[in-house]
Parts: C-alpha cells; structure tokens; sequence
C-alpha cells in the first residue's frame, strides 16, 4: 500500500516516512556502552566507600572486561558510518547540543581511564605479570595511590555514559518512540544491571554475589518501573505517541518484547535471585545470562521499532 | 496429600496435578486463543533454521512451506512463546523442591548412554509420528480432547495404547 507515500509526498528511501540506517551495529554498541557504565560504576562506587576488599569482583575483576567491550563497541560505531575515515572529525569540535558529541568525548576520556583502572589492577590477579618499563612502574604506583582521586570521574562518566546511551536515541525528535527523556535513565538502569549481571556472573564470593544479587533485584524493580512509565507516557501523548506504544502493546513487537525483555529478561531472573537470597541454591549464570540476554534484545527492539514509528499520518 | 518436603523427593500428587494442568490448558485457550502444544515449537524452530540455511529447500517441500519462507514467521508464534515459559516454569520448580543438577535418570541396569541413545531414538519415532497426526499429546490430545476434537481422543487411544505394547517390549531398560 503506497497511499501513504502518495498523499503525503514524502518518500525518501531508508530515511522518511521510516528509518532504516540502523541496524545490528548500534543496539549492539548500546549494549556494549550501558554494560560498561554499569561495570565501571560499581567499581567506582565501591571503591569510594572503601569496599574494594570486601567487593573484589566488582572492583578488580569485572572492569578488566570494560576495555574490550568498549573497544568493541566503538568497532561496531565505525562499522555503522558511513564515511569511515572521517570518524575523527568528531573529535575536532565540542558541540553541548550534539548527543554524538557528547557521547564520542565521554568515550575518549572513558576508554583511556578504563584502560588505567584495569591496567592498575593486573599485577594484583595475575601477579606474574612484569611492566617491563619503569616509568610504567611509576604511573602504576601512581594510579594505586590515587585510585580514589580516579573513582570519582569514573563514577560520574559512567553515570553520563550510560545516559547518553539512550539520549543517542531520545534525541531523535522525528521518532516519536525514542523522543521521551525517560529513555536516558531506562538506558543507564538497564546497563547498571547488566553490569551487575557481568559480577554475579565472575565472583566466587559468596558475600559480594549477595550484595550484588540485592543490588540487581533493586535495579530490575526500577527498570520495570521506568517501562511502565514509558508506555504510561506514550499513552498519554499524541497519537503518534500513542501508535509508537502500541507497536509494544499489541503491535508486531508485544511477544518479543514481554517474553524476552519483560518476563525473561526482568521478573524471571528477579525471582530467581529472590530465591537466591532465600537460601535456594540457583546456579547464578542462568539469572546473570538472562538480564544479559534480555538487556541486548531490549535494546534490538527499541533501535528496531524506533526507525519505523513516525508523525506521518 | 505427602507433606512437601524440600529435600528433592517430594513430588505432587498425579491426581492434582492433572487438575492443575487442566487449569493451565483453560487459562491458556482464555488467555492466548489457543491450546498447549510442545512438538509444534520444535517444529517451527526446525522450519526456520531449515528456511535460513536451504530457502529454496523449503519453497519446494509442501511441508516446510506451510510454516517457514513467504509471509510465514515460524518463530513468532504462541507455541515457541510457551515452550520457553515451560522451559522457565520448570527450572523455578526444581530450584524450589531442591531438584536441580544435570543428571541422567535411568534404571541402575543400563548404562546413561543407552539410556540416551533409547530416548534419542524414541523422540525422533515420536517427532514423525506427531507430525504425521498434526500433533502429539499436548498439542493434539490435550488440547484436542479438550475442545471435543474427534481426531484428538483417537490420537490420545492411538498414543497411549501403543505405549502399552512397547512399554512391555522395552521394559528391560527400566526394571
């Protein structure tokens, strides 16, 4: 049916009156990007409150994996553009109105500092490990004396970091499923607790995987919350508002998106670290593997059904 | 009723949980317009891995063609929604009744190999066997039975009546 590029006469291929320039590329970077901000969060925060001991994990082990996943994720970006070999031209401007401006500086100073925290920790877990160089020895010596000094923008870029995952997309105005500014802390709750995911699913401590196994089921409550508030909204708006929802509420996507992100990906693996926490002996990879799982469908879906919604009617 | 126990021998009354599963099956026709099923998602999950590798393959089988390739989406349907949720269902039970590890259960006489190797042979007999009369028991005796469906009771006195005979033939591997 043409009518409706006929009517309007709008019909710009893959751009109006549907999106289709984004594909696996980004979801999975947004994946990527959230997850790390959710590691690196952690490590930070429990690093400030002097828990490194106590949450070894959370602050030694799992930031060693954020390098790779951001890394990747970038991969991923440049494998998105279009014109590759200007990707640096982002880096020759500071635009405040710019979401890819924000979140292409808050990776240049993130990737590097995820490199240093990561780094500073090696010798701790694999003590056989030899710098080889002395002023590596120095700035290693430094980074350990300071870590409290880095924690604290790492916590804060991580916060902006897992923000800007969604505000990439929430900037859309022309998407009326991505234009809703609560799509920014869904983005960076939902990183968090795949980033709590990536620590239940490395520590042995029994101690550390409770806490965090608490701190995962909080996280999942607040998500749960943040959709609801997202479809209550959309609900509420324009009528285009109102089609983007029910593409999620009896549209095309309803079963993906309550089997796999809803009921698989958030209740189910809350109750079963519930169950956990009350002595039931889960084998923690299945609750970890979902909210993994279901964080990266979650954010198939929306990428997916944001480039097909629209205010042309 | 057995006073329920958490030390993984305690098992529901047979007798319950067919009153339950009837529930189930009730809920299922008000809550989604359709019955219970298992082998149907095993086949839709074949016809759309068979439709990515060999799409030209499933153009030309008329059994394929009715499920994958064209305006077909095998993989969305009620029946792979459902499986996962049995799938889900049955994990929280054995982490609740304590019945959680990876194990084979056979009789002491066989061997865990010959035990797998039977039930292989057994899955893949009754696989056909289900397709061949539109369903197996879930999709075609329970829920067919439970609308009254002629085929369903048939199928129902067909599977279990054949089960009769080669339970006995077979008996060797469990006592």
């Amino acid at each position: 049916m043409k009518e409706e590029l006929f009517v309007s006469g709008r019909n710009i291929p893959n751009i109006d009156p549907y999106l289709n320039i984004w594909h696996w590329q980004i979801p999975s970077y947004l994946f990527l990007g959230g997850l790390a901000a959710g590691i690196l969060f952690f490590a930070a925060v429990f690093t400030i409150l002097g828990k490194e001991h106590k949450m070894a994990t959370a602050v030694k082990i799992a930031p060693m994996i954020v390098p790779f996943a951001l890394i990747l994720g970038l991969f991923f970006l440049f494998l998105d553009l279009k014109h590759k070999l200007y990707f640096w031209q982002l880096y020759t401007t500071i635009r405040l109105e710019s979401p890819m401006g924000w979140g292409s500086w808050v990776l240049m100073i993130m990737t590097p500092i995820s490199i240093i925290w990561s780094a500073s920790y090696v010798r701790e877990i694999f003590p056989n490990w030899d710098w080889k160089f002395k002023f590596l020895k120095d700035f290693e010596a430094w980074v350990i004396k300071n870590r409290i000094l880095i924690a604290w923008p790492m916590a804060i870029y991580a916060v902006i970091l897992g923000i800007y995952t969604g505000i990439l997309l929430s900037a859309f105005n022309a998407r009326p499923l991505w234009n809703t500014s609560i799509l920014g802390p869904l983005f960076l709750v939902s990183g968090m607790s795949t980033g709590a995911a990536v620590v239940l699913l490395l520590s042995k401590d029994h101690k550390e995987r409770k806490i965090m196994g608490r701190i995962d089921i909080l996280l999942i409550l607040i998500e749960i919350f943040f959709i609801i508030h997202l479809f209550m909204g959309f609900k509420a708006g324009s009528e285009a508002s109102i089609n983007a929802a029910n593409l999620f509420l009896g549209g095309s996507f309803t079963g993906p998106f309550f089997a796999f992100v809803v009921l698989l990906g958030l209740i189910f693996p809350a109750i079963l670290e519930i169950l956990e926490l009350k002595g039931y002996k889960v084998p923690v990879i299945v609750p970890a593997a979902l909210i993994l799982i279901g964080g990266l469908i979650f954010r198939f879906l929306i990428v997916e059904a944001g480039q097909i919604t629209k205010y042309l009617y | 009723m057995n006073k329920i126990k958490f030390d993984g021998s305690f098992y529901l009354n047979p007798y319950l949980g067919g009153v339950i599963l009837g529930t189930v099956l009730l809920l299922s026709f008000y809550i989604s317009g359709r019955g219970l099923g298992a082998s149907g998602a095993v086949k839709n999950s074949v016809a759309a891995t068979v439709n990515v590798i060999a799409p030209e393959h499933v153009a030309k089988s008329a059994y394929y063609s009715q499920f994958a390739g064209g305006d077909n989406q095998p993989m969305s349907n009620w029946l792979i929604f459902e499986v996962l949720g049995v799938l889900a269902g049955a994990f929280l039970s054995g982490i609740i009744f304590n019945r959680l590890k990876l194990k084979v259960e056979h009789s002491p006489k066989i061997t865990s190999r010959r035990r797998l190797f039977f039930a292989l042979l057994g899955g893949l007999i009754f696989g056909f066997g289900s397709q061949l009369a539109r369903g197996c028991t879930s999709g075609a005796a329970l829920s067919g039975m439970a609308v009254l469906s002629y085929g369903g009771y048939i199928t129902m006195i067909a599977i279990f009546g054949t089960a009769f005979v080669t339970a006995w033939i077979f008996r060797k591997n469990w006592i």
